[in-house]
């Protein structure tokens, strides 16, 4: 703009001239940030978009869904024999589960248990295995064993046998120890990546360099080489919500998860299961909700990986 | 010895590998005074960078090692001070430039934040002070609309420009010392001039103390005091910039000279080269390194030379046993030289063919 108001200032000799092309935004040629670029690239993927949506729907409806929806989900209505195991319809949308709960507002309930316990743990369980392993990248040598073998042990567990195991005896069936179960498990996977990603990083120049400042080692490692991983562990953050879920779910439905009468996605498919044959709607609603729930998480994990992914060709 | 800001004195650098030790810098001694502008020179794997490394103690260890020697900057041995000391003395005192400014920039970084980083660890500034100064830095290394460009990061400069706000990282907080390390090798011939203009002229106004390691004489001759040579993990020669291009006294100094291509050259002639390689530094045999390639040499090169003071003139030392001044032994080396060259031909058929046309040519 500064340009175009100088060139103008020096025609007022009176001559007329050709007026000076106005900088229209379309003729400014702004430079994209990274993050544009990252986003333009995610927008192109349909899948992820796909599943970017649903997902945004879903914790719309979980958490807004029940200030408009006000039926308690818990609440059991075994005096009206009609309002049992009821078909969908006008007052039951998804139909009544066997002691008349209504489907919908335990779905609602259940996506929120389900997608806070899917998150928090995703969560903690990134920020434990960040945590380790870059340590373990960073000073590599003594420190890298002892770190990654104390990795390799817990990866080595049968973990559906451990987690039932330890459920039983270290939980209380609220959402919070089944995130901390849940990370406890969860953070060998992010653990393990962001060491390899460190051991390549530390090698780079731009760290030398950066030790030729004066950096200290936390500096180096928190603020020059984590964000350089960033692309992965957000990859890898995204895909571990999925299988959190998954997790939780199936914790939930051997009856080791969250506790009844509480709603969750698992405990609804183990409660319906037996009525599958009367009425499938109680298996099927909590049963495509996981599925299409983890499916988006994935989706949107992979569209997040090429997107980020500097080495892919631009589109 | 106050004269002197850095004094390197015997320093030796190992690295210990399957086959032996590599004996990268094998006892070399050189100093530098305060604001002087010191040109080390040699053939890639001379042990340049190395030494540039050890003065910052930053060599990989393992494998690396110093194994002895002494480093004394401002009257303090670098080799013997804690790690947390040391880290005051990089960046605070002693800056460092790479090779590679495409390579040396964190690319999740602005060059605000790069450059502001030094001057918040060493001088304590606030987030806003260092902006601050960081623009007056870049402004200084000559990029314009420097308060827009301090958003930027490091791909949207041009390796020129990286160049360039690599050396306000090392200059940010006014060091005594700069080492640069090939600053001009991964860079276009114009832009090289250019970046070796304003290190010269930001140093000379800060009074900065430079020590400039590269292989190509061109680049040391017009901005160094004085010049160290380098040969296979020892210095070989040091004399000021003017006495050593006129007045070469070591063999490997006189071969890098003339093997320099001249402008005014006659066209087609072959270029002067050094024949072979430099050796393995893996448990170097005994005596003069250079020995194998060298036309002057003799059996008393078996045992190395020291590096010593040459008669009359207290600022040139070179360590050759040779003195290649004399006639005599020029005509001698000439005639080695020559006999060696027929025989490469003769081992190489095609290549000698080939050479024959040019030879017809003319």
């Amino acid at each position: 703009m500064d340009i175009s108001e100088q060139l103008n200032a020096t025609n007022v000799t009176g001559e007329e001239v050709e007026p000076f092309l106005e900088l229209t935004p379309a003729l400014v040629q702004k430079r994209r940030s990274q993050a544009r670029i990252i986003f333009d690239r995610f927008l192109r993927n349909r899948a992820a978009i796909g599943g970017a949506v649903f997902l945004i729907l879903l914790f719309i409806f979980c958490w807004f869904g029940p200030l408009f929806w006000r039926i308690d989900p818990n609440v059991i209505d075994v005096t009206n024999v009609a309002a049992q195991q009821a078909p969908p319809s006008l007052t039951h949308p998804l139909g009544t589960d066997d002691v008349g709960r209504d489907t919908l507002a335990r779905a609602l309930a259940g996506g929120r248990v389900s997608l806070s316990v899917g998150l928090l743990s995703m969560l903690l369980a990134i920020i434990f295995g960040v945590g380790i392993g870059s340590f373990a990248g960073y000073y590599g040598g003594a420190v890298d064993n002892i770190l990654m073998r104390f990795t390799d042990v817990i990866l080595a567990v049968p973990l559906y046998l451990l987690l039932f195991v330890l459920s039983a005896s270290f939980t209380d069936g609220t959402p919070k120890s089944v995130v901390i179960l849940i990370a406890i498990f969860g953070w060998t996977y992010a653990a393990r990546l962001v060491r390899g990603e460190f051991l390549s990083l530390k090698e780079r120049e731009y760290i030398l360099a950066s030790r030729t400042i004066g950096a200290k080692n936390f500096r180096l490692m928190f603020r020059h080489m984590l964000p350089n991983a960033a692309g992965p562990i957000i990859v890898n953050a995204t895909l571990l919500i999925g299988v959190n879920i998954i997790l939780e779910s199936v914790m939930s439905y051997f009856g080791f998860g969250i506790k009844p009468p509480d709603a969750s996605w698992g405990y609804m498919i183990s409660v319906g299961q037996g009525l599958f044959a009367v009425d499938p709607w109680l298996v099927l609603v909590p049963g495509f909700l996981i599925f299409a729930t983890v499916l988006s998480f994935n989706l949107v994990g992979d569209g997040l990986r090429d997107a980020l992914d500097p080495h892919m060709t631009e589109r | 010895m106050g004269e002197y800001l850095l004094e390197i004195q015997d320093l030796k650098t190992y690295f210990k590998v399957r086959a032996g030790k590599v004996r990268a810098v094998d006892g070399v001694s050189f100093a530098i005074k305060p604001g002087e502008k010191l040109g080390v020179v040699g053939e890639s794997g001379c042990g340049k960078s190395v030494t540039a490394l050890s003065i910052m103690r930053l060599l990989p260890q393992p494998p690396g090692e110093i194994a002895g020697g002494s480093v004394l900057f401002e009257g303090q041995d670098l080799l013997d001070l804690p790690e947390s000391a040391m880290r005051k003395i990089r960046g605070g005192k002693i800056g460092m430039i790479f090779q590679d400014p495409m390579t040396c920039l964190n690319p999740t970084m602005t060059v605000g934040n790069q450059i502001g980083e030094a001057l918040r660890i060493h001088l304590k500034l606030s987030k806003n002070e260092a902006q601050k100064r960081a623009i007056s830095l870049l402004e200084q290394v000559g990029i314009p609309a420097a308060s827009e460009r301090i958003n930027s990061y490091p791909h949207q400069f041009s390796g020129g420009m990286r160049q360039r706000v690599v050396i306000a990282i090392a200059l940010a907080c006014n060091p005594k010392l700069l080492i640069a390390d090939e600053p001009t090798t991964a860079l276009d011939v114009t832009v090289q001039a250019q970046i070796l203009d304003l290190i010269n002229g930001v140093c000379s106004e800060f009074g900065t103390a430079v020590i400039l390691i590269t292989h190509d004489l061109g680049v040391v001759a017009g901005m160094t005091d004085r010049i160290v040579v380098m040969y296979a993990g020892k210095v070989v020669e040091t004399a000021t910039t003017d006495e050593l291009f006129v007045n070469p006294r070591h063999p490997y100094t006189l071969g890098l000279l003339s093997s320099v291509p001249r402008v005014d050259e006659v066209r087609h002639s072959q270029l002067r080269t050094i024949e072979g390689a430099p050796p393995d530094l893996t448990n170097p045999p005994p005596g003069c390194p250079f020995m194998p390639r060298c036309a002057f040499a003799r059996a008393i090169c078996r045992t190395m030379p020291p590096l010593e003071v040459l008669p009359g003139q207290a600022d040139h030392l070179k360590a050759c046993w040779v003195d290649v001044t004399d006639p005599k032994e020029q005509a001698y080396a000439e005639k080695r030289r020559q006999t060696r060259i027929e025989k490469m031909l003769a081992a190489t058929n095609g290549h000698a063919a080939s050479s024959q046309a040019v030879a017809e040519e003319k």
